[in-house]
């Protein structure tokens, strides 16, 4: 399709009377041709103001946006050459569902047969071949996310721009409606920027994904290197679910290594790992971070902790197990039952490799992984 | 015993039946989940419980005492409920307190008990602060405070967690089950969130169309759900579902799914010649790269990572479509899907359901 360009993009909003609003500041993305990009974040975080700038719905207060080389955040939505779903739907009231999706198309040369065989074949991967004939006001709210959705893919434009695509989904189909949809995006080669909340949807999707706070670009990456390197605390923890466990820590010098003991709610150490010497200053205050299902539970060999177990709750796939160590409250998930009650004890290990630091201050990520 | 037994109970509209015949005890000190989508009547339910709506038939009992007549304050129930409910004008010590204040508790015991309860809620810097000051997560801890302040024989809790982010929602996962246990009521917790349901449930009953279709412990619900649609509840990924017809032989018997003779462990002569959905949940299906006698080949379309796992999205040479779900360290390999992949699965994962009437064909006992 085309590749999307967003250079040093600003977005400022003057309301009447009030200080002014920077919702985006100086994004820069290059989105590959063919590429999945998610433009993840909270409410408020300017997500969905760069979708509408790129859509061509919001002015570019300073920047450039270009797709396929062609500069156009001065044209028109219409010659823009995008295609979008809105969080609203905003569907035509007067058309049937099948007349919604095709709607696009029927400015295109070719046949109607085609056009038919195109909307069956997009509403019955979206789950909705059963109430083409029906209105916009008679289905659900899922079922009208689905037509917007499925109008947007139909045309195949050299960008689609998809606004919380999913989020109005029954659990029951959202595994298999989002293996469809990115089935469909690899298919077609097509370039598409979507804005979720969710960071599960965000990783399920993308190819790469923005990460963006207070309007501010904090990471764009793919999903691993975004989990396993995450530039900041807060994408460390925006990212992953369980939340990744973070502790405050200290950093000390131990013969030719370091020793970094985690500290416990009133500042005692609650475990101590031993790491080959780190480049960050002994006695430095730093936070220590490791991802729950990288804590090794019930471990034979050598053992870093001694957790005292508060629930263990299986899920039917996995376990979450919440323990506490020296006051610290730890969250670990295991793909297997582990036999231990409420008050049980049980050996933890941290594996160095699986541990982040980042600075007690700033919240920049100092290492990752600390090399064996 | 002590706690609640629900006996018989029905309860009808002009719309039409809302509960029936519904029955289930749960002991001092136990969690039963009530789950269910949404229009199941769960809600109805609690408040026959509380004594706010009166069933058409049967029973409440609390503690071995029938309460179906008695009036709510005199049931000693505690309730909160998903929109918290909160009295605005209140501040958080006197939202608390206000079932302490019903019955004319003396104001040193009444400081005592607000004190403790909201200590261990984690809101005794908030006391004084009004609803409209308390974030949602404050706003829902005092709703469960002021639910457990009278300390209830049986307390009720409506979605408790829905209102509140997702990170909240987990951390008070995790410490729901400690702090009801310290109150050693009985509690009928309703929601429509599975893992919710698995994590604080001793026992989940699943409530379809106003009855309850299944009654059993979360793992159970999991292995052995009584009917598709329970199987389609629990599960992220929803299960695979694929239709057959079984052949059984004796004790050994196949099922053809994808093109393929597939044997299944145990006796089901009983259901041989019926047509049939197969059950495979994902986390069952084993994906490789490399060809094996007994495996089938699969086109592997598109790779999922989520958290601790990625979802495989493959379709077979028939069209099948089938998710698997293979651990992060392995997914790498996958790249970004568009080829040949060989699917195994153990006989004794694949669950059984009529495809007539959807419920669950258990193999035969010996």
């Amino acid at each position: 399709m085309a590749q999307l360009l967003l250079d040093s993009v600003s977005k400022t909003y003057r309301p009447r009377g009030k200080e002014p609003v920077q919702a985006v500041k100086r994004v820069s993305l290059d989105v590959k041709d063919g590429e999945i990009v998610a433009l993840l974040g909270s409410s408020g975080c300017g997500k969905t103001s760069m979708l509408r700038m790129i859509a061509g719905f919001e002015d570019v207060t300073e920047g450039a946006i270009r797709i396929g080389g062609k500069e156009i955040h001065k044209l028109p939505p219409a010659q823009r050459d995008v295609a979008m779903a809105f969080e609203g739907y905003s569907l035509y009231p007067p058309l049937k569902v099948r007349e919604n999706i095709g709607f696009a198309l029927l400015r295109e040369r070719g046949g109607g047969a085609d056009i038919e065989k195109r909307v069956n074949h997009i509403a019955e991967l979206l789950e909705i071949g059963d109430i083409l004939d029906r209105y916009p006001t008679v289905i659900s709210a899922g079922q009208q996310q689905r037509t917007s959705l499925a109008r947007a893919l139909i045309r195949r434009a050299p960008v689609s721009l998809l606004d919380e695509p999913m989020s109005q989904l029954e659990p029951q189909l959202r595994a298999i409606l989002r293996a469809r949809l990115k089935d469909y995006l690899i298919e077609h080669k097509m370039t598409t920027v979507f804005v979720t909340h969710d960071q599960t949807e965000a990783i399920a999707l993308a190819d790469r994904i923005a990460v963006m706070e207070k309007g501010e670009l904090q990471q764009f990456g793919t999903p691993s290197e975004i989990k396993q390197s995450p530039s900041n605390l807060f994408v460390a923890s925006f990212i992953g679910e369980p939340p990744m466990n973070i502790f405050d820590a200290a950093i000390s010098a131990e013969g030719n290594g370091a020793a970094i003991s985690g500290l416990g709610p009133n500042g005692e150490p609650a475990f101590h790992l031993r790491a080959p010497a780190t480049d960050t200053n002994s006695g430095r205050r730093v936070r220590l971070g490791i991802r729950p299902h990288l804590i090794e539970i019930g471990a034979n060999g050598s053992v870093d902790a001694t957790g005292r177990v508060i629930t263990n709750h299986w899920l039917g796939d996995q376990s979450h197990i919440c323990f506490e160590i020296g006051g610290c409250s730890v969250v670990g998930v295991t793909d297997r039952p582990i036999e231990a009650r409420a008050g049980d004890s049980l050996p933890v290990r941290f594996p160095l490799g699986a541990v982040h630091l980042f600075d007690a201050d700033s919240g920049r990520a100092l290492a990752h992984g600390l090399g064996q | 015993m002590t706690g609640l037994e629900l006996r018989h109970l029905s309860k009808g509209f002009k719309s039409g039946k809302v509960l029936d015949d519904v029955s289930l005890s749960v002991q001092a000190g136990e969690i039963v989940v009530v789950f269910g989508p949404s229009g199941t009547g769960k809600t109805v339910l609690l408040r026959i419980v509380a004594g706010v709506q009166e069933p058409d038939s049967g029973s409440v009992v609390i503690d071995e005492e029938d309460v179906t007549e008695a009036s709510p304050e005199a049931r000693g129930v505690g309730m909160a409920f998903q929109n918290f409910a909160l009295f605005p004008h209140f501040s958080t010590f006197d939202n608390i307190a206000s079932p302490l204040e019903a019955r004319a508790t003396p104001s040193a015991k009444l400081k005592e008990q607000v004190g403790a309860v909201a200590r261990m809620l984690k809101i005794d810097h908030v006391l004084g602060h009004a609803p409209r000051e308390l974030s949602n997560g404050q706003k829902q801890r005092t709703a469960l405070a002021r639910a457990l302040v009278a300390q209830p024989k049986v307390l009720l809790l409506d979605d408790p967690l829905r209102n509140v982010d997702a990170k909240l929602r987990y951390e008070m996962r995790l410490e729901l089950p400690r702090l009801l246990r310290t109150f050693n009521a009985a509690v009928i917790y309703v929601t429509q969130d599975y893992k919710e349901a698995m994590a604080l449930g001793d026992h989940i009953a699943v409530l379809r169309n106003g009855r309850i279709e299944q009654w059993a412990p979360p793992t159970t619900v999991y292995r052995e759900p009584i009917s598709i649609d329970v199987a389609r509840l629990f599960g992220d990924p929803t299960i695979n579902l694929l239709p057959c017809r079984l052949e059984a032989n004796g004790a050994s018997g196949h099922v053809t799914l994808f093109g393929r003779r597939v044997p299944i462990s145990g006796a089901y002569n009983h259901a041989a010649g019926r047509d049939l959905i197969v059950g495979l949940r994902p986390e069952h299906v084993a994906v490789s790269e490399t060809e094996a006698p007994d495996a089938i080949p699969f086109d592997l379309d598109a790779v999922m990572p989520v958290n601790v796992r990625s979802v495989l999205y493959l379709r077979g040479k028939g069209g099948e479509e089938l998710l698997a779900t293979v651990s992060e360290s392995d997914s790498g390999r996958f790249g970004r899907g568009h080829r040949q992949v060989w699917v195994r699965f153990a006989p004794g994962d694949l669950l059984l359901f009529d495809a007539a009437t959807g419920q669950r064909i258990a193999p035969q006992l010996h």
